[in-house]
């Protein structure tokens, strides 16, 4: 499943993350990679996607996340 | 031995509050060379040596394409830094040591900051520090940048490693390949076998806390934020009003002394008019200015701080993406309904330059305070009540249009396709504002502005002086009459005969002053130079008076084009001066005034000739 359809408080583990060079550097290097556990937080219509990873609460928009396939656990 | 420190740290790492305090007012700002990217450059002396120190641009990483990851790459590849200290957040350790970990590639000398040991400290969190020395093998220090106690020992620990400097003993293995995401998963295992160990914490569900769950919600969220900033501007008005009413009196108390001793003095009338008129009301403009920056740095310093910016941006990122804008331009944009200079310095909490180019330009697009006072005054004298809510619906949905429009033809040159991107950043945990830091970096700022600002605003003075000051006292002596005149064939073009066309070139210098200068041109009543200059004390303007004078030789259609070129010129003379002092381009800044000049002229022309339609 994608990112943007986790519900709100729900764990999961990020699974396949697509999208060009430019996009994978900005998005693991805030350290979103795979195999990273992580906690939805918020997940509101045409807002960002808030998760809780690497005890951090990061802030992805909604288009970025839509590339990110997750798996919940 | 050069002793040059550069600081290397991802947003939020409190890189510039290290930089400040090292360097205090020794600082630096240019760009890097060929790039749009701010340079910050400073030094500081420690038992008798010079050491230069440069705040490298934030990115989280080092890596990817962006102008701020080259250039710091770049920089430390080219050793233009004898010793790169790498600032990390102790609170969020694993996150924030990436950006070791893609400096662990270059193989250079390093200290490692471990910064906001409070935060950590207060989330229960405990570091071995001496762990994690032993295994990269180079100096860890516990720090917080925002106290000032910290900074004897981070001096004495840059001496002894520019002395005797220590690199990684540990690198991440990198596989071959070029994969990035296989790269920084290697990188974020050699990043856990760092921190094996090193680092204890009670590993728990994530809360959002009471604040955030209303912060942070789709629609009480944007209100909250709404109310904060609107709070957060009354209080910095709050905060400057005191240094206005101070700075308000100089040209009041000293304009008729300094005119009394001149003219017993037998000296020229044109030297009385600049040393009685001139200088004083520029040092009354520049108090103004550095009072506005102070209070708006105090309150943006403490919101930053604190970290509601952050969430601002969260909220607001969707709707400012369609301006090339980042969620964090909702500050400055709404400060900017208050007063532009607000805006313009409120721009500071953008990333980077381009970024704050280009919401400063958006920021001229808001109508001010000021604004708000002159037009219904003027519209009333021509229009019905009703009439004038029209005029004033018109002007805010006009508003938008400006701010689409300067962001498609300013956006492209200053902001790239790549740091367009939809927004990735953390927000960072509460924390406790560190009040003796925000003042003293709040302070710092003013005081800066005020200094350079007196140059710029005396010379522009000097400018307006020369065109309107006129021996008789009758505007018909003045050079701004005669040119005024004599190009009345091309202003009414625009709609504008000589007097509104004075009064849309008096708006450029300060909105308070329009009144004043219609007021000299209509009725006849005080000289321009002193209608413009004494604003401040209000040579009294009789509105009915001047509505009648107004209403005998200037039509309706007239009156909306003026009103319209007014509302959309250039917003003072001290914005200006702001926005040049603030982004250090003077290119720029021109190509924005020059930009708002002929967009009002041409908005003016376009209503004149739709109105005479209907007239």
């Amino acid at each position: 499943m994608k990112l943007t359809d986790m519900k709100q408080d729900q764990q999961g583990v990020i699974r396949r993350i697509g999208g060009d060079e430019h996009f994978l550097n900005r998005i693991t290097a805030i350290g979103v990679t795979e195999g990273t556990t992580f906690q939805t937080v918020r997940s509101d219509r045409k807002m960002p996607v808030l998760v809780y990873l690497r005890q951090t609460l990061i802030a992805i928009n909604r288009a970025d996340a839509e590339r990110i396939e997750v798996e919940a656990r | 031995m050069k002793n040059a420190i550069a600081l290397l740290g991802q947003p939020n790492s409190g890189k510039s509050t290290v930089y400040n305090a090292l360097t205090g007012s020794r600082q630096h700002v240019g760009n890097w060379p060929g790039k749009t990217v701010e340079k910050n450059d400073g030094f500081y002396t420690y038992n008798g040596t010079r050491y230069t120190v440069t705040d490298l641009p934030g990115s989280y990483g080092l890596s990817g394409n962006s102008d701020e990851e080259v250039i710091t790459a770049d920089f430390i590849k080219a050793d233009q830094a004898d010793l790169v200290c790498i600032l990390v957040d102790a609170s969020q350790l694993e996150r924030s040591m990436y950006m070791a970990a893609e400096f662990a590639q270059l193989n250079k000398p390093a200290v490692l900051l471990l910064n906001m040991m409070d935060v950590a400290k207060a989330q229960n969190k405990e570091i071995d520090h001496k762990l994690l020395e032993k295994r990269l093998g180079i100096p860890v220090l516990p720090f917080t940048a925002a106290e000032s106690g910290g900074y004897e020992g981070l001096k004495a620990l840059f001496a002894r490693e520019l002395a005797q400097p220590h690199k990684l003993a540990s690198v991440p293995e990198i596989p071959a390949g070029g994969d990035v995401q296989a790269e920084s998963e290697a990188k974020y295992r050699w990043i856990a076998d760092m921190l094996d160990g090193v680092i204890r914490t009670e590993e728990k569900r994530f809360e959002l806390s009471k604040r955030d769950r209303r912060l942070l919600s789709p629609v009480g969220g944007k209100l909250a934020c709404f109310g904060t900033i609107l709070v957060g501007f009354l209080a910095a008005m709050f905060i400057c009003l005191p240094l206005m009413g101070i700075g308000s009196m100089i040209p009041q108390l000293l304009n008729k002394p300094i005119a009394d001793l001149l003219n017993g003095w037998h000296v020229h009338p044109w030297l009385v008019s600049i040393f009685s008129i001139i200088l004083p009301n520029t040092v009354y403009f520049c108090l103004a200015m550095a009072g506005f920056v102070f209070g708006v740095n105090l309150v943006f310093g403490y919101l930053e701080e604190i970290g509601f910016l952050a969430r601002a941006a969260y909220q607001f990122d969707g709707l400012l993406s369609g301006l090339g804008l980042q969620g964090k331009a909702i500050c400055p944009i709404l400060m900017g309904f208050g007063c532009t200079i607000g805006g313009a310095c409120g721009t500071r909490v953008m990333d980077n330059w381009g970024q704050r180019m280009l919401t400063m330009a958006v920021v001229w697009a808001v109508p001010c305070a000021s604004i708000w006072t002159i037009i219904p005054v003027i519209s009333t004298m021509f229009f019905t009540p009703l009439q004038t809510m029209l005029v004033i619906l018109g002007i805010l949905l006009y508003v938008v249009v400006l701010m689409t429009v300067v962001s498609k033809v300013f956006g492209r040159r200053l902001v790239s396709e790549t740091a367009r991107s939809g927004m990735i950043m953390e927000l960072p945990p509460y924390h406790k504002p560190h009040w003796k830091h925000i003042l003293k970096e709040a302070f710092m700022k003013a005081w800066d502005i005020f200094k350079r600002a007196l140059r710029t605003v005396t010379l522009i003075s000097l400018l307006f002086w020369a065109f309107s000051y006129s021996g008789t006292g009758d505007v018909a002596d003045s050079l701004l009459y005669k040119i005024g005149t004599a190009i009345e064939p091309v202003t009414r073009i625009f709609g504008l005969g000589w007097r509104t066309f004075m009064g849309f070139l008096s708006s450029a210098f300060a909105k308070e002053a329009v009144l004043g200068v219609l007021n000299a041109v209509f009725v006849g009543e005080g000289t321009v130079l002193d209608a413009t200059f004494r604003s401040a004390f209000n040579v009294a303007t009789d509105n009915a008076v001047l509505g009648q004078a107004m209403t005998d030789v200037v039509s309706k259609a007239e009156a909306l084009a003026f009103m319209c070129a007014c509302t959309f010129n250039i917003p003072c003379v001290m914005a200006l001066s702001t926005t040049y002092r603030e982004s250090h381009s003077l290119k720029w800044t021109a190509r924005i005034a020059g930009f708002y000049v002929c967009g009002a002229l041409v908005l003016a022309c376009v209503v004149y000739h739709i109105a005479s339609l209907f007239a």
